[in-house]
């Protein structure tokens, strides 16, 4: 057992949205953090952050980051997959290309890090893997075809490593946020026939009175990080205010 | 689908005279079956052919065991019970009072013991019976203000499953339909003061992947497969008909 001021952590797409908010709540709980992206280091990160310019879908860029890792902690206790992109299309319309990038970071990156990193967390006595799955695994978005399945992916292989894994030590458990308001959510209200209508109607379809944000996800993380969740592993844990407990034919909204 | 699959085989069907209900002895009716439509008043209406009503409240024990020995001096045998008599309440728990709580489990799923406990030994005379429970959409995701129903359909979720491990080993299947929205009196009362089906078509277009509702019909027509020997493999399962409702994630209607 690790206090968290003892752990080091490495989050993957962490300049912003929900990876960010990850990296600031582990932050605030004394974690050693880095943090990873395809961009520069975010002017606003904290100084402490230590930040790799990495594409998690570059295998050549992920091992060096592991070396990197082994050289300057030798440990590495907690992995966050959330590097994640989206392409909003029917399979029909999807390209080999779309297929090559959604994948390759959604997947394939997913993959890498998990095959590269866990060694280091084995050789420490174990860690705990925390992929961001989604409620869209599970019941589709219209026109997010390649997205949807590669989330489903996540969840099968959050699965196997839990099962594959867990005699070394290894926790794996997948986040699956339902809507979580980031700049995005905001703009896509704006270009609603009628945004406040929309985004009432969007209001009352959560439960608990206000939509998700990217600390709602983070709080998550850091519970499947600590040892209080030292039996959890191999689950897809929701955290959606409610949205996928109810169904979405309510006449009283109509 | 042929006709005349379910020739020779005797049916019970329970809540026969409701909405759902009325789907299903009509086409067991068209396939050949003798069918005993069980419910508490005949209502209005004709009976299709070989299709024959009887008196039947299933929480009482007594009702239940008489038809049953009814049903044994005319067929000698019972092939198939189809468990669809059901009451829905339309509020919270709060203002649920017990005797409204423990009445609408009477009905649901007291109800669908008895008819199942007393029908065993008949179908145990049949070449491979089969039993039907009604289940929901409703017991995997909520309506809101419909919490005791929602409790007794994960009830019967669970009973379907339980009863599926007891009888397989004698050629008995157990099976539940999980029905979404079907326009029946039942899902009418659910609406309430919104507004009827017609109004709400445009609604339930957008919201179903199917872009309609469902009829007694389609309710019907999986019945029947699972009450004959094609399904002779299926057993113990969950299964969901619901215009693909539960396989899209919820939509923000912009
Ligand atoms: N209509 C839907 O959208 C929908 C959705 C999910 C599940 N279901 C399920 O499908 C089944 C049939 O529903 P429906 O829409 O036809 O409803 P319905 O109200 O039209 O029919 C139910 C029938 O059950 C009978 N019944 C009630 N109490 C009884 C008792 N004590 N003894 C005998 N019969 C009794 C009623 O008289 C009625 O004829 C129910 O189990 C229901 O929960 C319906």
């Amino acid at each position: 057992m690790k206090n968290n001021e003892n752990k080091v952590a490495l989050v993957t797409g962490g300049a912003k949205g929900i990876g960010r908010a990850v990296v600031e709540r582990f932050r605030e709980e004394g974690m050693t953090v880095l943090a990873c992206g395809r961009s520069a280091r975010p002017a606003d990160l904290d100084k402490a952050i230590d930040w790799h310019c990495v594409d998690v879908a570059n295998l050549e860029a992920v091992e060096a980051l592991r070396d990197a890792i082994k050289k300057k902690y030798d440990q590495l206790d907690v992995l966050v997959n959330n590097a994640g992109i989206q392409i909003e299309k029917t399979v029909l319309d999807s390209t080999d290309e779309d297929w090559d990038l959604l994948m390759g970071v959604n997947a394939k990156g997913v993959f890498y890090c998990c095959r590269s990193f866990m060694p280091l967390m084995i050789a420490n006595g174990g860690g705990s893997i925390i992929n961001i799955g989604s409620i869209s695994a599970r019941a589709a978005d219209p026109e997010m075809a390649l997205y949807n399945a590669s989330k489903a992916f996540v969840h099968g292989l959050t699965r196997s490593i839990a099962v594959d894994h867990g005699k070394q030590g290894i926790r794996c458990n997948a986040i699956c946020p339902g809507w979580i308001l980031t700049g995005l959510a905001d703009a896509a209200f704006e270009l609603a026939s009628d945004p406040v209508a929309a985004k009432k109607d969007a209001l009352a379809r959560h439960y608990i009175g206000r939509f998700g944000q990217p600390r709602d996800v983070a709080n998550m993380a850091l519970w499947l990080a600590s040892d209080d969740a030292s039996y959890a592993t191999g689950q897809m844990f929701t955290v959606d205010g409610g949205l996928t407990a109810a169904s979405p034919v309510n006449p009283g909204l109509f | 689908m042929s006709n005349n699959q379910l020739e020779g085989k005797i049916a019970l069907i329970t809540g026969g005279r409701g909405g759902i209900g009325r789907g299903i002895c009509e086409r067991f009716s068209t396939e050949g079956a003798t069918v005993y439509a069980a419910d508490l008043a005949k209502g209005e209406g004709e009976m299709p052919s070989r299709v024959q009503y009887e008196s039947l409240d299933v929480t009482s024990e007594s009702n239940v065991h008489s038809l049953m020995a009814k049903i044994e001096s005319e067929q000698g045998k019972l092939d198939i019970v189809v468990n669809t008599a059901a009451i829905e309440i339309e509020k919270t728990i709060e203002d649920t009072s017990l005797q409204e709580w423990n009445n609408i489990f009477s009905i649901n799923v007291t109800g669908t013991f008895l008819v199942s406990k007393y029908a065993i030994p008949l179908l145990r005379k049949a070449d491979g019976g089969s039993i039907v429970n009604f289940g929901s959409y409703d017991g995997f995701i909520a309506d809101p203000g419909l919490s005791a129903y929602c409790a007794t359909k994960g009830a019967i979720h669970a009973l379907t499953k339980a009863m599926a491990c007891d009888y397989g080993p004698e050629g008995i299947r157990v099976n539940a339909i999980c029905p979404g929205y079907i326009d029946t009196p039942m899902l009418q009362s659910f609406f309430g003061e919104s507004g009827d089906i017609e109004s709400l078509k445009e609604e339930v277009r957008n919201i179903h992947p199917i872009r309609r509702y469902g009829t007694p019909k389609d309710i019907a027509g999986l019945v029947a497969w699972l009450s004959g020997s094609e399904a002779g493999y299926a057993t113990g399962q969950l299964w969901v008909l619901d215009g693909g409702l539960s396989a899209q994630a919820q939509q923000m209607r912009l």
